[in-house]
C-alpha cells in the first residue's frame, strides 16, 4: 500500500517538474524534426492536448508534432501491434499497468536526465508523492510519468438523495453495510423493471470490474498479484469474500441486466440518473457538469469494510518514450513531455487529470476543484492497478469470475476457482 | 494447367497432315499466344490473392508452430500450441459457442429465406418495394447494426415495449448467460435471410417455366410442385446457400464484439472473438494463430461434408 501523506505536504510553490541545480544543459536541436504521439480518446484530453501542441510548436517552429487520436478500447492493441512492427509513436501513451510489459521487451527509453536537468532518478522521483512514480519504475530507472493518477471514489446523485429523504453528506455510505441499508431507500423499481438503482458495480469492461475487485479483495486483507507479478491469487480466502460481498451489494442495490454503461461511456448510468450512487475518478467531473446533474453531486471516499484502514484503487496513463528512435528525436519527445507535464494545475482544471505530483495539492485550482480532497485522499490510500505481463489475462478471467456469479448465480468459490486456473494457465 | 480449356485443340499436333513450314517453328502459337494472354490478364489478381491472402495464410500456418508475442521473435515450439488447444476449457468453450452459433442461425435461415423468395417469386402488391426494405439489413455495416440492437434489446427499447403490450415482463437481452447468445444469433438470422433470399429468389428464376406449366397439366398440386420440381431444382443453390452460411456464420465477429464483448461472462464468446483476443489482447499470436489454424480445419470439414452430401443425393 501507498501511503501519501506528503501530498498534503509543506512543499507549496514548489516550480513541479523543474529540478534544481541543472547539471548538464540539453542542447535543444535546430533542424527541423517529427515527434509522433498518441492519446486515447477522451474529448477534454483531446481539446487540451491540441493546445499544448500549438504552445510547443510555437516555442519552437522546428518541432512538428504529430497527433493520433485512438479509441480508449483500442489503444493498447493498437500500440502494440505498431511497436513491434517498427511503427509506433516516439511518445506512448497507455494504461500504467502496460508498461512492465513494454520495460520487459526493450520498447522503453529510459527518462532523458539531462532534459529534466537531474543528476539521478532520484531527483525526478523526489518530485513525485511516495509511490506516484511506481508502475513507472524498473530497477531503479523510471521510465514514463503519469500525466493522470486516479482512485475509484464515490459520486453521489444529489437530487436523488433527496428524493428518497437522504442527506448525500450525513446519509453517504462509508461501509459496505451502509451500502446495503441503503439500498431498498434509492433502489425503485416498477414491477420487474429498475427504474433506478441505488448503487451498481461496473459490468461494461474486465479492466473497470476488477479496478473495484482489486481494492475489495485488499480491504478483505488479500493481495491479488504478489511483487513478482507472476503469482496471482484470484481464489484466495480474502477474494472469495470479496466476491460475496459484490454479489451481495448487488443483489440489494443494483441491477447489472440495465445498464446503458459502455467502455466509452462508463458513467452512462450515473450521468443519465439511473443510479443513485456510482464510482469513478477526478476525470469524471468535467463530464458530470455537463450533464443534467449538472453541479449538484457529492464525492465521498469509497466505501470500505473498515473505514479506519482503508483500502482503494490507484491507477492511471502514463507517456513513455519509445526505444527505437533516434536519441535527437528520443531528446525532444523526452522534453515535449516535461513541456507538457509543466503545467499539472492546468491538468485538472481543464481536463481533470491529477498528476501525482508533491504540491499538487495546495495549487488554486486543486482547492477549487470539486472534492479534491476526497479524491486524494482515496489515492493516499491506493495500491496501484495489477502490474504484470499478463495484466490482460487477470483482468478478463476476474470479470468472467464476477459475471459468473452476477448473472449465473455460480457460488463465488467455485467462480474464482475457475478464474484462478485460468490465470494460471495463461501465465504458464 | 492452362486456364483457358480450348487452347490444346488450337495447338498444331504431331499427326497434323497439313504442309510443313520449314525452318524454326514460331516462338509462340496461335494457342500458347491466348493462353500467355489469359495468364498476363489473370496475373494481377493472382498476385494481389497471393500477397494478400495466401501468403498471410502460410504466414498464420507457421506461426501456429511457434510461440510468438508480437515483439520478442517467434520461437519454434512444434505442436505445443496445438496440444495446449485441446487442454484449454476456454478454447473448447468458445469453439462450442460457435457451433451452437452456427447451427442455430443457419438451420432457421434455410426455410426462411426460401419461403420470403418464393414469396416474392410471385407477383405481389409493391414486391420491388418490399424486396428493397428487406433487403436493408444486409447493406446496413455490421458495427452500424450492432449499435442499433443494442439500443433494441436495452430494459426499455423496442424489443421489451413490444414483450410489454403483450403483458411479458422485460428481458435481459444481453444481459444475461441464458439469453444473450440467443440474442445475437436472432441479430445474424435477421441480417443474413435478406441475403439468402435474393440467392434463392435467382434460383427459383432460373428454373424453367414449362415444368412448372407440364405439372400443372398432370395436375400437380402446389406441394408436389414444390416437392418434386422446385426443391430438386434447387439443390445447387442450397448447396451454395448453405456452405456460405455456415462459414459467414462462424466467422462472425463484429456483432459479439461490439454488443457484447463475448459476455456475460463467455456465453457470447465465438472463436473469431477469442482469436482475436488471443492475438491482440493477450499478445499471444502462436496460440491464437493455431486457433484460427483449427477453424480453417472446421470450416472445411463443413464444406467438404456439404458438398459430399449434396453430390450423392444428386448421383442417387
Amino acid at each position: 500500500m501507498i501511503t501519501r501523506r506528503t501530498m498534503f505536504g509543506a512543499l507549496a510553490g514548489t516550480t513541479l517538474l523543474t529540478v534544481p541545480g541543472l547539471l548538464r544543459a540539453f542542447e535543444f536541436p535546430s533542424e527541423p524534426m517529427t515527434i509522433q504521439i498518441w492519446w486515447h480518446e477522451f474529448g477534454p484530453l483531446t481539446a487540451y492536448m491540441n493546445e499544448l501542441i500549438a504552445a510547443y510548436q510555437g516555442l519552437h517552429p522546428n518541432i512538428r508534432i504529430e497527433s493520433v487520436v485512438v479509441s480508449s478500447g483500442d489503444l493498447n492493441q493498437k500500440l502494440t501491434v505498431a511497436l513491434a512492427t517498427g511503427t509506433g509513436p516516439h511518445i506512448i501513451d497507455n494504461d500504467a499497468s502496460f508498461f512492465g510489459l513494454y520495460y520487459s521487451k526493450g520498447l522503453l527509453d529510459p527518462l532523458n536526465l539531462d532534459v529534466f536537468g537531474t543528476a539521478d532518478y532520484q531527483g525526478i522521483q523526489d518530485l513525485y508523492t511516495p509511490g506516484g512514480l511506481d508502475a513507472a519504475t524498473f530497477d531503479g530507472k523510471v521510465y514514463a510519468l503519469p500525466f493522470q493518477a486516479n482512485s475509484m471514489s464515490l459520486f453521489i446523485n444529489n437530487k436523488e438523495f433527496a428524493a428518497a429523504g437522504l442527506d448525500p453528506v450525513a446519509d453517504a455510505p462509508k461501509t459496505w453495510e451502509d451500502m446495503i441499508a441503503l439500498g431498498p431507500k434509492l433502489k425503485i423499481t416498477e414491477g420487474s423493471r429498475t427504474v433506478q438503482k441505488a448503487f451498481d458495480f461496473p459490468y461494461h469492461s474486465p479492466r473497470w470490474e476488477l479496478q473495484l475487485f482489486q481494492p475489495l479483495v485488499e480491504q478483505f486483507g488479500g493481495r491479488l498479484l504478489a511483487e513478482d507479478g507472476v503469482t496471482v491469487a484470484a481464489n484466495s480466502e480474502a477474494a472469495v469474500k470479496a466476491l460475496t460481498l459484490w454479489r451481495d451489494v448487488t443483489r440489494v442495490t443494483g441491477d447489472p441486466r440495465t445498464t446503458m454503461n459502455v467502455s466509452s461511456a462508463p458513467n452512462q448510468d450515473f450521468l443519465d440518473g439511473r443510479t443513485a450512487m456510482w464510482t469513478t475518478g477526478p476525470w469524471a467531473t468535467p463530464q458530470i457538469h455537463a450533464s443534467a446533474i449538472g453541479e449538484d453531486f457529492t464525492v465521498v471516499s469509497y466505501p470500505q469494510l473498515d473505514p479506519q484502514n482503508p483500502r482503494t484503487i490507484l491507477y492511471g496513463f502514463m507517456w513513455a518514450v519509445n526505444s527505437s528512435k533516434p536519441d535527437a528525436e528520443k531528446a525532444v519527445a523526452w522534453d515535449f513531455i516535461r513541456f507538457m507535464l509543466s503545467k499539472p494545475e492546468e491538468w485538472i482544471a481543464k481536463v481533470g487529470f491529477l498528476q501525482p505530483l508533491k504540491g499538487v495539492a495546495e495549487t488554486e485550482v486543486a482547492k477549487n476543484f470539486p472534492f479534491f480532497a476526497v479524491h486524494m485522499k482515496d489515492i493516499e490510500t491506493g495500491s496501484w492497478y495489477v502490474r504484470s505481463e499478463f495484466t490482460n489475462e487477470i483482468s478478463q478471467a476476474i470479470g468472467r469470475a464476477i459475471e459468473r456469479t452476477v448473472y449465473d448465480d455460480v457460488d463465488p468459490q467455485a467462480s474464482l476457482d475457475q478464474a484462478q486456473s485460468e490465470i494460471e494457465r495463461a501465465i504458464r | 494447367m492452362s486456364p483457358v480449356s480450348s487452347s490444346r485443340s488450337a495447338r498444331p499436333g504431331p499427326a497434323s497432315s497439313g504442309p510443313k513450314t520449314p525452318g524454326r517453328r514460331p516462338w509462340l502459337t496461335p494457342g500458347s499466344k491466348q493462353t500467355a494472354f489469359a495468364w498476363a490478364i489473370l496475373l494481377p489478381a493472382l498476385l494481389i490473392l497471393a500477397i494478400f491472402r495466401f501468403l498471410p495464410m502460410l504466414e498464420a500456418f507457421y506461426l501456429s508452430f511457434t510461440d510468438y508475442d508480437l515483439i520478442s521473435p517467434p520461437r519454434w515450439v512444434g505442436l505445443q500450441n496445438f496440444i495446449d488447444l485441446t487442454q484449454d476449457p476456454l478454447f473448447l468453450k468458445s469453439v462450442q459457442v460457435s457451433l451452437i452459433y452456427v447451427s442455430c442461425s443457419v438451420i432457421p435461415v434455410i426455410p426462411l429465406s426460401l419461403g420470403l423468395a418464393i414469396l416474392f417469386n410471385r407477383a405481389l402488391l409493391a414486391r420491388n418495394f418490399l424486396r428493397s426494405a428487406i433487403f436493408m439489413p444486409v447493406v446496413m455495416p455490421a458495427v452500424v447494426m450492432a449499435v442499433v440492437w443494442t439500443f433494441m434489446y436495452q430494459q426499455d427499447g423496442v424489443m421489451n415495449t413490444i414483450l410489454g403490450w403483450v403483458g411479458i415482463d422485460p428481458v435481459p437481452w444481453l444481459r444475461s448467460s441464458s439469453t444473450a447468445l440467443w440474442s445475437v444469433i436472432m441479430i445474424g438470422i435477421w441480417r443474413a435471410v435478406p441475403y439468402y433470399m435474393v440467392i434463392f429468389l435467382a434460383g427459383l428464376q432460373a428454373i424453367p417455366r414449362d415444368y412448372y406449366d407440364a405439372a400443372k397439366i398432370d395436375g400437380a398440386g402446389s406441394w408436389a410442385t414444390f416437392r418434386y420440381i422446385t426443391l430438386p431444382l434447387l439443390k445447387p443453390t442450397m448447396l451454395l446457400v448453405v456452405v456460405m452460411n455456415v462459414i459467414v456464420a462462424m466467422k462472425v465477429f463484429a456483432v459479439p464484439m461490439i454488443m457484447t464483448g463475448g459476455g456475460p461472462g463467455d456465453a457470447t464468446r465465438v472463436l473469431p472473438l477469442f482469436i482475436y483476443q488471443t492475438a491482440f489482447e493477450f499478445f499471444d499470436m502462436g496460440k491464437a494463430s493455431a486457433m484460427s489454424v483449427v477453424m480453417f480445419a472446421i470450416l472445411m470439414a463443413f464444406a467438404f461434408i456439404q458438398v459430399r452430401l449434396f453430390t450423392r443425393k444428386e448421383e442417387q
